[in-house]
């Protein structure tokens, strides 16, 4: 690890275009699970449909802070957050958000790939059915839309009534991402898509990030640093619940602030 | 004595234990079936029970246990599924749930003859159902329920939390990701679960002793008016159902062919339990098949 | 791999773009829209306070019935419970002492557990321990399947087997204590069994190891390491097995005899609370002084439940701490 230098990292050649508006604002964001204090006084920009990556070892608080964002921390029994989460001129935080409508918003995609034991298209149709889409046609083109933009639909297309447990990881994770895609949110949360997969088919998830970052904004957590270099726009870089630096990805990784930032990046801990 | 002449006695004291449990085991099951199922004929399961002479069947009695075990899974299934998801889902760790925790433990372990005694209060009594197929479905449903909670609870607890986050996170409400993720991918461990308790109300006795009765009116198999007394489909008549039967000839029976009876009864019963299993353990894993994808 | 370039369609167009983030929906909106899971979860909270009202009800009307013996029909409860003349039926002066009744319960559940325990523990052994595969594989299904055996047919072949063999050997009818206690017994092994093993089967592995370790030969491994570490489980399992054998009713009703004499030993006939009740109840007519007894010796049987579940209770918590 410790020859990995910086010339192995390909940088996202879309780093200098000109800076996005701010989608979600983070204002003195603490998240505790009862007396664990998990995440203390995060403040970052959001920026819109770009990708911003969370780096940092396991337990420094990343996969917590993503689960806010769309408040799948709501799950966990003695979580708390305080602080804010401007989405929309609404903070997310607010008891009286309607987490269902917000999630709507703010689609996650999660570290084990998760489709339902239904077919692959009732996958993508599922949400949308439940959202009050009834028209068949309109639902068959959703399905086809969603699969072609991950890059699926000529590989299920004979196959969309089949279960959706007999695709490879690698397809079942771009068929969760689909299915996130139908409901077309804003955001769209990753918390560590790829960990769980092959080289080859993490290789094609990075691309259609990439792809997608054009229409959405992207939040992905990430323990491997090269796949933050390659496709974010932005970076945070997490240690023990603290946000140690954030910035341009380009910048934290070729000239970081701080001490810790430039070990973890090259390899001395974590 | 050494320890490995110990070891041997001990061991074989244990492997002894173990043959003397499956020669019960094996010798109670050959039985009733050899025993049994010699007595079993197409003219003994169409014929109605005679009170006193040779040669009655078990055509109402039959028909009798399978009606009260449908009117008790449509009773028990949609509450106990319902209990059980909140037990898996809602219910928050308090005295409240810990509270219903031990209900439902204590609804589990109290004796049949208890429920039936409970139903005979309240359902035969006090609400005035008499000695009828609902009274012993609503009493089979006191004692049914617990199983039915369980079985759900377990099912939702293996599932992994994945699906669950999966659905939540796709704007699904939690009784939307209930309804249309969770419990589909339970169905398969629920159902098993389910098929095993009918197993268990198909042979209740004692609680149906005090609240269907041991009497069955004249059955017309033409007539499926629900209302008309006689009809089969009658929810409000009176119906002795098999293992009712098996015990009523023994205890007080005084036509000839008692043992004959009971002995063909018994078989039947015993085939319909296992049947039951078989298809359960059958039905679970061919849904778990058809749900992996292969 | 090739993205198809199809027009991402822009968050605009967003399937309800007016809704709100914030709740602001009423009581009326929730309970008629079909988005809304208020109907869904009221139904699932109806139901789980049904168990709630369930045991309320039994025990309350239980009681309510069971107390009538006592305070309508102003029997003695001391002398009830201890008392050892049942003569209901007596015109002058009928008597009511339910004491054969209990001790036979008792005698009929301590027997059977001391017929069940060495057998089923022992299999469980063999099971979990020694014969892992075919334990799992062939004996846990059969045994599972017995469970399910109804109890009459336990009954029937008591009365088609036991007792005859007790007529021959013991003499008397062969209808006595022991023949029901032998019904019981056979009729929870394989509950008890089953979650012996399931209780063994949870001792890690580690403890198994480190005592081969040290030289421990199997059984030294199963004696000193493995029944200690599974310990109040194992007692759990013949706890269940006896509050099973303490409410079984027709089982026992069918080869015990039902004489209401306390029993001078074990090969005597005798009755117990189930089999008194299943066998008057339906001779006697509702608000009777006896059908008042038989209620009150409902209410005891509640009462005992209980004091299982009590026991079975403490066991398991006992098991978690």
């Amino acid at each position: 690890m410790i020859q990995m230098e910086k010339n192995i990292v390909s940088f996202n050649n879309t780093v200098d275009v000109e800076e996005m508006p701010v989608q979600i604002s983070v204002e003195n964001v603490n998240i505790y699970y009862g007396e664990n204090h998990a995440v203390k006084d995060v403040n970052l920009p959001i920026h819109e449909k770009s990708i911003t990556a969370l780096i940092g070892p396991s337990g420094c608080g990343k996969s917590t802070f993503i689960r806010t964002i769309n408040r799948m921390n709501d799950l966990i029994p003695g979580a708390r957050c305080e602080g804010s989460l401007l989405y929309k001129d609404v903070n997310i935080l607010n008891p009286k958000v309607d987490v269902v409508q917000l999630r709507k918003e703010i689609g996650m995609v999660f570290q084990q790939p998760n489709p339902f034991p239904k077919s692959i298209s009732e996958n993508i149709q599922l949400p949308l059915r439940f959202a009050g889409v009834r028209n068949k046609k309109t639902l068959n083109q959703v399905t086809e839309d969603c699969l072609k933009q991950v890059g699926l639909w000529d590989e299920v297309k004979d196959r969309l009534d089949r279960s959706a447990l007999g695709l490879s990881g690698g397809q079942q994770q771009r068929l969760c991402i689909a299915r996130a895609l139908a409901l077309k949110p804003d955001v769209i949360l990753l918390d560590e898509p790829t960990s769980a997969l092959d080289p080859v088919s993490s290789a094609k998830i990075e691309e259609l990030l990439l792809e997608l970052k054009n229409s959405y904004t992207i939040v992905i957590v990430t323990h491997n640093m090269q796949q933050a270099a390659r496709i974010a726009d932005y970076t945070a870089f997490f240690y023990q619940g603290e946000l140690i630096e954030f910035g341009k990805t380009k910048t934290l990784f070729t000239n970081p602030e701080k001490k810790s930032t430039a070990d973890y990046i090259s390899g001395r801990f974590g | 004595m050494s320890s490995k002449v110990t070891n041997r006695i001990a061991l074989s004291v244990i492997i002894l234990c173990a043959a003397v449990m499956a020669g019960i085991l094996v010798s109670l099951l050959s039985y009733i079936l050899f025993k049994g199922v010699t007595n079993i004929s197409w003219q003994f399961l169409t014929t109605s029970a005679s009170p006193f002479l040779a040669g009655g069947g078990i055509k109402d009695q039959l028909w009798n246990s399978f009606y009260v075990l449908i009117i008790t899974m449509i009773l028990t299934i949609p509450i106990g599924v319902s209990g059980g998801i909140y037990l898996a889902e809602y219910a928050k760790p308090g005295r409240l749930t810990s509270f219903i925790r031990t209900c439902v433990e204590v609804l589990a372990s109290l004796p049949s003859i208890v429920v039936g005694m409970f139903g005979m209060l309240i359902f035969v009594n006090y609400f005035g159902f008499r000695f009828s197929v609902i009274s012993g479905a609503l009493a089979l449903t006191v004692f049914n329920l617990p199983v039915i909670v369980r079985v759900t609870e377990d099912g939702f607890r293996a599932l992994s939390l994945h699906q669950k986050e999966g659905g939540l996170a796709l704007g699904l409400t939690h009784w939307h990701t209930i309804k249309t993720i969770l419990l589909p991918a339970a169905f398969p461990s629920i159902l098993t679960g389910i098929i095993l308790s009918a197993g268990r109300v198909f042979g209740e006795s004692a609680a149906l002793l005090f609240t269907a009765g041991l009497s069955t009116p004249d059955l017309n198999f033409s007539n499926w008016n629900p209302i008309s007394p006689n009809s089969p489909l009658n929810l409000f008549r009176s119906a002795e159902t098999l293992s009712v039967h098996i015990w009523a000839v023994n205890t007080g029976g005084i036509m000839p062919d008692v043992s004959r009876i009971a002995n063909g009864s018994a078989a039947v019963l015993v085939v319909c339990v296992l049947l039951f299993n078989l298809f359960a353990r059958a039905l679970g894993k061919m849904i778990n098949q058809k749900f992996s994808g292969k | 791999m090739k993205i198809s370039k199809i027009a991402t369609a822009d968050p605009a167009s967003r399937l309800d773009n007016n809704a709100k983030l914030i709740n602001e929906k009423g009581l009326l909106w929730r309970l008629t829209d079909r988005a809304s899971e208020t109907r869904g979860k009221m139904f699932i909270y109806s139901s789980a306070l049904l168990m709630i009202v369930a045991v309320i009800a039994i025990t309350l009307f239980l009681m309510i019935q069971g107390l009538r013996a006592f305070v309508v029909d102003h029997l003695n409860f001391w002398t009830f419970i201890t008392g050892t003349q049942w003569y209901p039926d007596r015109t002058v002066n009928p008597s009511y002492g339910a004491f054969p009744f209990i001790f036979g319960s008792m005698a009929v559940t301590f027997l059977a557990a001391l017929i069940a325990t060495p057998i089923a523990i022992g299999t469980a052994i063999f099971m979990a321990e020694l014969a892992k595969k075919w334990g799992t594989k062939v004996m846990q299904p059969v045994i599972e399947i017995l469970v399910g055996i109804p109890s009459v047919v336990y009954g029937l072949i008591g009365l088609s087997i036991i007792v005859p063999f007790m007529r021959q050997h013991f003499g008397g009818s062969g209808f006595n204590l022991l023949a029901g206690a032998i019904v019981v017994g056979i009729m929870i092994l394989p509950t008890v069994a089953s979650i012996a093993a399931d209780s063994i089967r949870a001792v890690p592995d580690s403890l198994r190891q480190a005592s081969y370790a040290i030289g421990a030969t199997k059984w030294q491994t199963i004696w000193r390491v493995v029944i200690p570490a599974a310990g109040s489980s194992l007692v759990t399992a013949i706890v269940l097995g006896m509050s099973r054998a303490f409410g079984e009713a027709l089982a026992v009703q069918m080869v015990i005899g039902n004489v209401t004499k306390l029993p001078g030993s074990i090969f005597d006939p005798s009755a117990t609370l189930t089999t008194i009740i299943t066998l008057s109840m339906g001779h006697s007519t509702m608000g009777s002084v006896l059908n008042d007894a038989l209620w009150s010796l409902g209410f005891l049987l509640l009462l005992i439940s209980y004091v299982f579940i009590v026991i079975i209770r403490f066991l398991s918590r006992r098991r978690n701490a």
